[in-house]
């Protein structure tokens, strides 16, 4: 489903010199699996979730990322996400003034749209948005607030995955999404980015921490170090990161 | 009055809105004129536009009245007073509309307005320019209202400035009675080939004043915005609470927009506040709303659009509130 080849990026910042981040890192994650990926602070997590999604100031300077076979650099932001490619953010942006609901529904009818399909009608986007409400124990008076404004950093995280499961893409990649929520909280949105598996859907988790692979059971780990990917393995591969740090680990590799 | 009694840049309170270069080429207008007195350079060419009735007054007793005006190119100067009595509630709409007519290209009014002890005027200013995005007009729209508050009375003011070749929105409040209440917000949208000065000034002559102004504009290539603000507290004005926020969000480059908040504070137990940001769309909240799907232009504007309505205040009702936000709207989507 998503195919990474020896691919290389860097960051563009607008005032200073481009910094290479992603060095060769190659990757293979099929529909109907979840991958994790996990490394040290700095080793280029976020900034291979934002080189996917398509972000300003990121550039591919060799290799390929194909998306079900199509060419996935050459496409806008809003045609990768019309794909059905979801990025939860680390640090999802308060959008002051728009309203949850408004924007999800633009976006949804937006996305629509881009595939040439018809739009969501008002009963029928309430009563998805009460189901996604309530599986992620979301009051629902929030969902009327302008988005992440004055939300913490679980509402925030909670909302990211109201918004996936809005908009029920077929490729999602999960950015430190355990970051900012505590252990019920974790629980409740793992529980609703388990309800989007299916054999259907692939799955990008990256994390730092073993913890949200307890709820989301990853069928494949692999450990990024500075820019590419040094280790892979079944979960196993987590859980002994867990016990004895990067370090030790990344010694091996 | 001759072309070079007209303020131009080299004048503090005009340096953005050069008034004596957008006359330039129009001075016939001016020939016989009376000078300008104190009232300035507003109340001088809307009464030398004025026609033979002279100018009007009003005197609103009865609460709960809606008075609407409406003026485009080629009308009279619209030069009047207003006395809104004590315990009274009134409403001003005042629509201008600029069609881009080159005959008599001025659009022109000048108010005294008095709002007396308890009394509560609400104004509204919708100043839509129907030329189309990108096309110069050559329409000159000038608008003053010098208003006094009495004790306890509230003046809300709501302006939508369009832009013309050179519109100016100018406000100055007296407050006179102990504690008045005022908000004065306003929204411009200036895009390619558009001026929109908004500039006002409260003195506050009494305690007690309870100030809140927020004005929101956006500028496009080519366009310029302006806003210039003064809070003027004197002894007099001990226990005044006032905030000034301006807000302006440049779309492109080459848009220009100009901004003078100042406060003037000689009282020493006074709660006042400026605020004045001019910047560009976080660059990050377009991509997180096109990681979603929206495309870029929708992603733009969305953002844009919310930020320019929360300067849309509450108390104008539905009506008005919906139709100030459908020209947002229309302009939003009327790229030059």
């Amino acid at each position: 489903m998503l195919e990474l080849k020896n691919l290389h990026a860097r960051v563009v910042p607008e005032d200073g010199p481009a910094r290479e981040i992603i060095k060769g890192l190659s990757l293979s994650a099929p529909a109907g699996e979840v991958h994790a990926i996990m490394g040290p602070n700095g080793s280029g997590k976020s900034t291979l979730s934002y080189v996917l999604a398509g972000k300003h100031g990121y550039e591919v300077t060799e290799g390929s990322a194909t998306f079900d076979g199509e060419d996935l650099l050459a496409l806008e932001p809003e045609a990768r996400a019309a794909k059905g490619l979801f990025l939860s953010f680390q640090y999802p942006m308060e959008i002051a003034g728009v309203p949850v609901m408004t924007f999800v529904r633009a976006a949804m009818n937006a996305q629509r749209k881009a595939r040439g399909e018809a739009e969501v009608s008002a009963p029928e986007f309430l009563k998805l948005s009460k189901a996604a409400a309530a599986k992620l124990r979301i009051d629902p008076e929030m969902l009327k607030r302008p988005l992440n404004v004055g939300f913490s950093g679980g509402e925030k995280k909670r909302i990211e995955i109201y918004q996936m499961l809005m908009l029920e893409p077929r490729f999602m990649i999960l950015d430190e999404t355990d970051s900012g929520l505590d252990i019920d909280a974790l629980k409740v949105v793992a529980d609703g980015v388990n309800a989007l598996r299916d054999p259907k859907r692939g799955m990008l988790v990256i994390t730092h921490y073993q913890r949200l692979l307890d709820h989301i059971k990853p069928d494949r780990v692999h450990i990024l170090s500075a820019g590419r990917i040094v280790k892979s393995g079944g979960p196993e591969l987590a859980l002994e990161l867990e016990k004895t740090g990067y370090d030790q680990v990344l010694k091996g590799a | 009055m001759q072309l070079a009694d007209l303020p131009s840049r080299r004048n503090e309170a005009w340096k953005w809105s050069d008034l004596r270069a957008a006359m330039a080429g129009q001075e016939t207008v001016l020939v016989g004129t009376a000078p300008i007195d104190d009232e300035g350079p507003i109340s001088a060419l809307t009464q030398a536009m004025g026609d033979a009735y002279g100018p009007s007054s009003l005197v609103i007793e009865a609460p709960g009245d809606t008075f609407e005006t409406r003026i485009t190119e080629g009308d009279a100067g619209q030069y009047g007073s207003v006395c809104v009595k004590s315990g009274a509630t009134a409403t001003l709409i005042e629509r201008i509309n600029v069609s881009g007519s080159r005959l008599r290209p001025f659009i022109l009014s000048w108010s005294r307005i008095a709002v007396e002890p308890g009394a509560t005027l609400r104004r509204i200013i919708v100043q839509e320019n129907a030329v189309p995005a990108g096309d110069a007009d050559p329409a000159i729209v000038l608008n003053e209202a010098v208003v006094t508050l009495g004790e306890g009375a509230t003046f809300q003011q709501f302006v939508l400035a369009e832009g013309a070749r050179l519109t100016r929105f100018e406000t100055s409040l007296t407050i006179e009675g102990e504690g008045a209440a005022v908000e004065l917000d306003g929204v411009y949208l200036a895009a390619a080939k558009r001026h929109a000065d908004l500039t006002s000034r409260i003195t506050h002559g009494a305690p007690g004043a309870h100030v809140r102004q927020l004005v929101r504009g956006v500028a496009r290539k080519g366009g310029r915005g302006v806003f210039q603000g003064k809070f003027l507290v004197g002894r007099a004005g001990q226990k005044t609470d006032a905030e000034m926020v301006h807000n302006a969000l440049l779309l492109d480059e080459g848009a220009e927009v100009f901004a003078k908040p100042e406060l003037e504070i000689y009282a020493d137990d006074v709660a006042c506040a400026h605020g004045n940001t001019a910047g560009q769309l976080d660059e990050n909240a377009v991509f997180y709303l096109r990681q979603r799907g929206l495309p870029e232009a929708e992603a733009r504007a969305m953002i844009t659009r919310a930020f320019l309505l929360e300067a849309v205040p509450g108390w104008m009702g539905a009506e008005i509130h919906d139709a100030i936000e459908a020209r947002i709207d229309a302009w939003l989507e009327a790229r030059p």
